[in-house]
């Protein structure tokens, strides 16, 4: 493994070529679909209840309340928001939730929200719901958890497919190995990045203009926060296609790994660790145990998880880079 | 002269199958070198190996005096039109090789002059906004000939380069080839074994991974020359061994006339004439022009002679086997 060889100048033809025809090559329209049937189901399963809230509202009242609606969001989401950031478990949550459905335990929050309520207490909950706009919170919350599974249908063929049908031999003698792998990770990270950016910037324009219960200023940042954490996400995970991407022959094969590969450690260490606790540890193999702190209150925590991110990135690609370095093409 | 590849004790594995075994032979510089073979002679194996595409498990390759395993060093001195490697199919022509030249350090301008250029001299430029899928598997092999001759490198590989093709296409791919030879080397594998012996001045032959023959075709074929012969009419016994007796000629054979050829004349007789050169030091010339003294003094008329696959005979005497149907 010889980093010195690599070439910036290939690395970036490489990159452009490689996100420039992504589309083209089938794996970029399937993920494109993907994302974005995910992305917009996502912010459709939010935002819709929240619509019939408001219209209900202007009904009965002939105007709408954007400080009750938005009380609203933070009771019925804040036992969701945590359970999803491990802050409470299942049975906790799904029993605070039912406590809300009381009428009025209800009414109480919606008139004072959170005012004699233990989970208040609970400063992240309160940052994603209260300090930040809730409706993307949730959006982002849901969208770091289910893209990761998505994005192996960008990220499964770096390489794989080319050595398969030996295309890679057009270019091994035009190029060193480490810019194709290099190159073809970023045009990947590019090409996901631009699709996480067409998600964000759709759902935040349509809660600005159509939902309108958030300051315009507020929501930027925060869709701006969003967008970064997902896009800084999701470079361990290409990472991790790219090591199956460039270990096997067959795509398929590779796409198969790679669902395995990111679902399976998270699964494992869910099943296992409700008999072992510190079998829990096995979703550090992958970003899962760090990813919800990239929507940290705490500078230090979400810049840490970034950080994590991209040494994740990091181990996975000089692994992969190592393998395609040294194996027959 | 340092030459242009050098191959040392290359072997390669493929789990039980022993694909290269300690092959080892070079190439002049500015020679178009045949690589011949059977099927599984371990001839693409060798490319690949000479490519850096392949590690091979012990020996080395070196090409312009520089060890393959640094690749890098030889980026644009070196090219090769690989067997089966497929273009991206849903991309533009154009837009492939102008990414390849781009990687050479061309401007777009300049990669786009030079791609079309390229594509001209094989018939492919009025194709070049296309997409690869879209194209013929001619015309996709030709474009894998132009990709490899893209920035006049010095040394090409070209892997079956008129497999596929048809013969108008496969003569414009031999022709290119013989315009490049001035100042490139070209490594061709091919099984027509014609095309080799017409385009090639050195051969190797490859048979079961290991290296069976390798020189210059003059040397190889000078001990089986092959003519065919077709005289007005058969020769007696006495006259043919008067015509053996000629320095330089090995054996005649009388040949059976093709079936079906309409042109035959049923009074001629068809020979197939084997001459060793190799012993006698005599160039085929002399021994050709005495040969047709002698038939024309004993009153018969030839009516034609043709240069015979000498080459063949050849193959067939080192692997024992015919070679494969040329497809070129």
């Amino acid at each position: 493994m010889n980093l010195k060889t690599l070439n910036a100048r290939h690395i970036w033809l490489i990159s452009l070529h490689w996100s420039r025809h992504a589309v083209r090559s089938g794996a970029g329209l399937v993920y494109l679909m993907i994302a974005l049937v995910f992305g917009l189901s996502v912010a459709h399963a939010v935002i819709m209840p929240v619509e019939q809230l408001m219209a209900l509202q202007k009904e009965q009242t002939g105007h709408t309340d954007p400080d009750a609606i938005h009380n609203t969001i933070i009771t019925v989401g804040r036992p969701v928001a945590q359970f999803v950031l491990g802050l409470k478990s299942m049975a906790e949550a799904s029993e605070q939730a039912t406590a809300q459905e009381q009428p009025n335990a209800g009414d109480s929050r919606m008139a004072t929200p959170g005012a004699a309520d233990p989970a208040r207490l609970d400063p992240w909950t309160d940052f994603l719901l209260e300090d930040r706009p809730a409706l993307l919170s949730a959006i982002f919350l849901i969208l770091l958890f289910g893209m990761p599974f998505a994005i192996s249908f960008l990220a499964f063929n770096q390489v794989t497919g080319d050595i398969q049908g030996h295309g890679l031999r057009y270019l091994l003698l035009r190029t060193e190995r480490g810019n194709i792998y290099f190159g073809r990770f970023l045009g990947t990270a590019a090409f996901s990045t631009a699709v996480t950016a067409v998600i964000i910037a759709t759902i935040t324009l349509y809660l600005g203009l159509r939902v309108r219960i958030y300051p315009a200023g507020a929501l930027a940042a925060w869709a701006m926060h969003g967008f970064l954490a997902l896009a800084i996400l999701m470079l361990p995970y290409i990472a991790v296609c790219s090591i199956l991407s460039a270990s096997v022959d067959s795509p398929f094969l590779s796409l198969v790994l790679a669902k395995l590969t990111i679902g399976g450690v998270l699964l494992l260490a869910i099943l296992s660790g409700l008999k072992w606790e510190s079998m829990k540890l096995i979703k550090y193999a992958l970003p899962w145990g760090w990813q919800n702190h990239l929507l940290h209150p705490e500078p230090a925590h979400w810049l840490g998880a970034g950080l994590a991110c991209l040494l994740y990135t990091t181990v996975f690609l000089m692994l992969g880079y190592a393998r395609f370095e040294t194996r027959d093409l | 002269m340092t030459p242009a590849v050098s191959i040392k004790g290359l072997s390669k594995r493929f789990g039980h199958t022993q694909a290269l075994n300690d092959v080892s032979f070079e190439v002049p510089s500015h020679s178009i070198f045949g690589l011949l073979g059977p099927n599984g002679a371990g001839k693409t194996t060798l490319f690949s190996l000479t490519a850096n595409f392949l590690k091979a498990d012990s020996g080395a390759v070196e090409v312009l005096g520089i060890d393959t395993r640094y690749i890098s060093r030889l980026q644009g001195r070196l090219s090769i039109l690989p067997q089966d490697a497929q273009f991206q199919r849903n991309v533009p022509i154009l837009d492939q090789l102008v990414f390849f030249r781009r990687l050479a350090g061309r401007t777009k301008p300049q990669a786009q002059d030079e791609v079309l250029h390229t594509l001209d001299l094989v018939g492919l430029q009025s194709v070049a906004r296309r997409r690869v899928g879209s194209l013929s598997h001619g015309m996709v092999k030709r474009l894998g000939v132009a990709q490899a001759f893209l920035g006049h490198p010095e040394v090409i590989l070209l892997d079956e380069p008129t497999a596929g093709l048809d013969p108008a296409n496969a003569r414009q791919v031999r022709d290119l080839v013989r315009q490049l030879q001035e100042r490139t080397t070209i490594l061709v594998s091919s099984h027509n074994l014609g095309e080799i012996q017409e385009l090639c001045d050195h051969v190797a032959i490859l048979d079961h991974g290991r290296l069976v023959l390798a020189g210059s075709v003059d040397d190889i074929t000078r001990s089986n020359r092959e003519c065919n012969l077709s005289l007005s009419r058969p020769l007696q016994d006495v006259e043919l061994q008067r015509l053996v007796a000629i320095r330089g000629v090995r054996s005649i054979e009388r040949t059976s006339s093709p079936a079906g050829n309409l042109n035959h004349d049923a009074r001629s007789a068809e020979y197939l004439v084997k001459l060793n050169l190799s012993a006698e030091e005599i160039d085929q010339d002399t021994v050709i022009a005495a040969l047709l003294k002698a038939i024309l003094d004993m009153g018969i008329t030839p009516r034609r002679l043709t240069e015979g696959h000498s080459l063949e005979s050849q193959f067939l005497e080192v692997t024992g086997r015919p070679p494969a149907p040329a497809s070129g």
